[in-house]
């Protein structure tokens, strides 16, 4: 008698413990949501738009050519005091509820990053079935709401798009956690990769956004994608990409894939005034050569090698100026290099380094290494 | 009764250990020392071992005796048995915020629809249904299991993690925060390296008491090598602004883990090994806490405690409110509990049997 009360006893555990009665939740009473988009409305209040996905849109995508299947996804919108409190409004229009382990991306229109950004970050944190490997981007010209209704051409969904091409585009992985740790740190202000939309309603990456954390992280401006690129390869957020430059010496332009970026930052203290010393490395294959020299001779190579590397610097430098007089935002980090090498004078100076940042003497040096590429003189047909 | 092997301590002393740690420990520590938590981890270890020192080289002058039996030996029936109180009391509340706090850690994360009490029933259910039906040397092959896999599954979530650390997050080293923050930074995480003195019951129950003092200081030591390599996992990927802001950052850090978009959402199995080793933490509490009830009353068969010491403890983690409280009992922890119970007894005991051995030598 008693064993059979254990045992009903032990029974009645299994059940409640191992079948998860309790918490059931089955996929198809999920909506996934893959990406989130805040912005301002003209009149001043929050918008989260979430991107869910539709399941049967998705399913067996590849066959049905004839344009009978369903859309893959839906944007819902709802305005709120805040990132949760929109949820009720989502959750009232859907008859599954929300499922944030799959976001892939964070959208922040611009309006929205002019205004600041940061008081909106803690729901990110706290909520625990937030997801904290989610991408972030800010949208130029526009709002969040509308890159996620964009139709990307090869994926599905825009969100899973947008990760996609940061690899393509040869930017190393920069998680939403990695801009917080950025935010949150002493010496570097957040920058974030940015996406546009053009009229005919598709996604364009469309540089960076430069931010100042120390008031409520704003957004202050844009670099180019160009100026992206040097700013990346400063701060080691960029694995490659592609520059072409005009060389003199050979009267043509030359075209350097970079594969392998290198960055040293050097703080140096000559009479207690601080000079920064930024050497930037680059290794890459020449893909396109229009100039009058021959790259697989040691001497033209040499040639092209240095011109590329001049030009490269003198953009740098331009790009570093650019920031210090008009953003006056340290995104490169100089801040936080000072504070790991002289830790000790970092504690008297960081209060004024916003004031001390335009101010910086910064020395750049750039050595650009080049491999000729498959054929040797160019290959050009004169009239 | 049969007895615990020199493994099965060492094991133990990580099995129960190392899960609290990593689990709640590491950001109030990140919170005070920063950058350098993982120097402040490392001295915690030492604090921790030669804390572990004194409890286990006390037990070992009393072989076969567990605290309550040499502590009355030592101080008289009456002040001996004085003596054990603020250990009951340290192991039951010890038992009952445990509980608590780890079924408030699983509760929003997994199972948020599920009551409260019915995941710590679940969890009693286990330790008694251990405790009961093999004692002391069930929890110790229990730890001899289940110690290899956690080690096994911190080690695979370090390797998992690799690719996103960044070693710059550990700079500038010692020149923010100083040894005296440093030190501070290591109290807590110190305590439970340390252990809540079980040692002072389970070394009677070894089978080669000589060993105790080498098995335990290798069981802290895979502790302090684990957690501190938890540490700086945590500091690389998070750096130490954001590991600070995050209440469980090793359980965050697991959740980062993202290898080809494949390898994704290993927390669930890091939940699993947390629940092993709570199982095996909460065991030993209520063994050591039910055995040493039943030296204190005379009662014969510890057995009979259980009917009464597990309801106890579910009754009081019940009836702790909200997580705040959890925070003043920790500080209560650490500023009374842990110096009366840990150092101020141990250390008193050990200078009167020192003194009653020689008193004894001289005589003969």
């Amino acid at each position: 008698m008693k064993r059979a009360g254990t045992l009903c006893f032990v029974w009645l555990l299994m059940i409640l413990s191992t079948t998860g009665c309790w918490n059931l939740r089955e996929p198809n009473q999920l909506a996934f949501v893959l990406g989130t988009g805040l912005d301002l409305t003209k009149d001043g209040q929050l918008q989260i738009s979430i991107q869910i996905v539709i399941p049967s849109g998705v399913d067996g995508g590849q066959e049905s050519g004839g344009g009978t299947k369903g859309k893959s996804f839906r944007v819902i919108s709802a305005t709120g005091k805040n990132v949760y409190d929109t949820v009720p409004s989502f959750q009232a229009q859907l008859s599954r509820s929300l499922f944030l382990g799959h976001r892939r991306i964070i959208l922040i229109g611009q309006r929205l990053a002019e205004h600041g950004i940061g008081n909106l970050l803690d729901e990110f944190i706290r909520n625990p079935q937030s997801e904290l490997r989610s991408r972030i981007y800010v949208v130029k010209n526009g709002q969040a709401k509308d890159i996620l209704s964009a139709e990307p051409i090869f994926e599905p969904f825009t969100s899973t798009a947008l990760v996609h091409q940061q690899a393509t585009l040869g930017l190393k992985r920069y998680y939403f956690r990695d801009f917080l740790s950025d935010a949150l740190s002493q010496g570097l202000q957040p920058m974030l990769p940015t996406v546009r939309l053009t009229d005919s309603k598709q996604f364009v990456y469309s540089g960076t956004a430069v931010f100042n954390k120390d008031e409520g992280l704003k957004l202050v401006g844009f670099l180019d994608d160009k100026d992206s690129f040097y700013a990346n390869w400063i701060t080691n957020r960029q694995a490659g990409f592609a520059l072409t430059s005009f060389v003199k010496r050979g009267n043509g332009n030359v075209s350097l894939k970079l594969q392998s970026l290198g960055q040293r930052i050097r703080v140096k203290m000559v009479d207690k005034q601080i000079k920064i010393d930024v050497h930037l490395t680059g290794e890459g294959t020449i893909v396109e050569n229009n100039t009058d020299l021959d790259p697989t001779k040691l001497k033209d190579l040499h040639i092209i090698q240095d011109e590329l590397s001049e030009t490269t610097q003198r953009s740098i430098q331009r790009l570093i100026e650019k920031v210090q007089k008009q953003y006056k935002t340290d995104i490169f980090g100089f801040g936080e290099r000072v504070h790991q090498q002289y830790p000790n004078q970092w504690k008297t100076m960081k209060r004024d380094w916003n004031d001390t940042f335009p101010e910086l003497a910064v020395s750049v040096k750039v050595n650009l290494q080049c491999n000729p590429g498959e054929n040797n003189s160019s290959v050009k047909i004169m009239p | 009764m049969r007895k615990l092997s020199g493994s099965q301590i060492v094991w133990m002393i990580v099995t129960t250990e190392i899960v609290a740690i990593i689990g709640i420990n590491i950001t109030p520590a990140i919170l005070i020392s920063k950058q350098d938590t993982w120097i402040s981890m490392l001295v915690a270890g030492g604090i921790g071992a030669a804390l572990t020192f004194l409890v286990v080289h006390l037990s070992m002058l009393h072989p076969n005796q567990t605290l309550t039996q040499f502590s009355q030996a030592l101080l008289g029936k009456w002040l001996g048995r004085l003596i054990v109180l603020p250990y009951l009391i340290a192991w039951y509340t010890l038992s009952a915020y445990l509980l608590r706090s780890f079924s408030g850690f699983l509760k929003p994360l997994l199972i948020d629809r599920t009551p409260l009490w019915i995941i710590m029933l679940l969890l009693l259910g286990l330790m008694v249904y251990l405790t009961y039906s093999a004692g002391i040397t069930g929890i110790g092959r229990y730890c001899e299991i289940v110690g290899p896999i956690i080690i096994f599954v911190l080690i695979v979530s370090f390797i998992l993690n690799a690719g996103n650390t960044d070693w710059h997050h550990l700079l500038p080293v010692y020149a923010d925060t100083g040894w005296v923050t440093i030190l501070r930074g290591s109290l807590r995480p110190a305590l439970w390296f340390a252990g809540p003195f079980t040692l002072l019951v389970v070394v009677a129950f070894m089978q080669n008491p000589q060993k105790a003092l080498s098995k335990s200081m290798l069981g802290v030591g895979i502790t302090v090598v684990m957690v501190f390599t938890a540490t700086l996992m945590v500091l690389l990927v998070f750096g130490p602004n954001l590991a600070a802001k995050i209440r469980f950052s090793y359980f965050m850090y697991v959740r980062t883990i993202d290898i080809l978009n494949f390898i994704q959402n290993m927390d669930i199995f890091i939940v699993f090994v947390w629940i092993f080793a709570v199982t095996a933490q909460l065991s030993l509490f209520l063994f050591v806490a039910s055995y040493e009830t039943a030296q204190l009353f005379n009662v014969k068969n510890w057995r009979n405690i259980i009917w009464f010491s597990p309801p106890a403890i579910l009754i009081m983690a019940i009836l702790i409110p909200n997580e705040t409280v959890l925070a003043i009992y920790d500080q209560f922890w650490v500023s009374v509990i842990f110096p009366v119970c840990g150092i101020g007894i141990p250390l008193l005991l050990w200078i009167v049997s020192v003194v009653k051995k020689k008193a004894s030598e001289s005589k003969v």
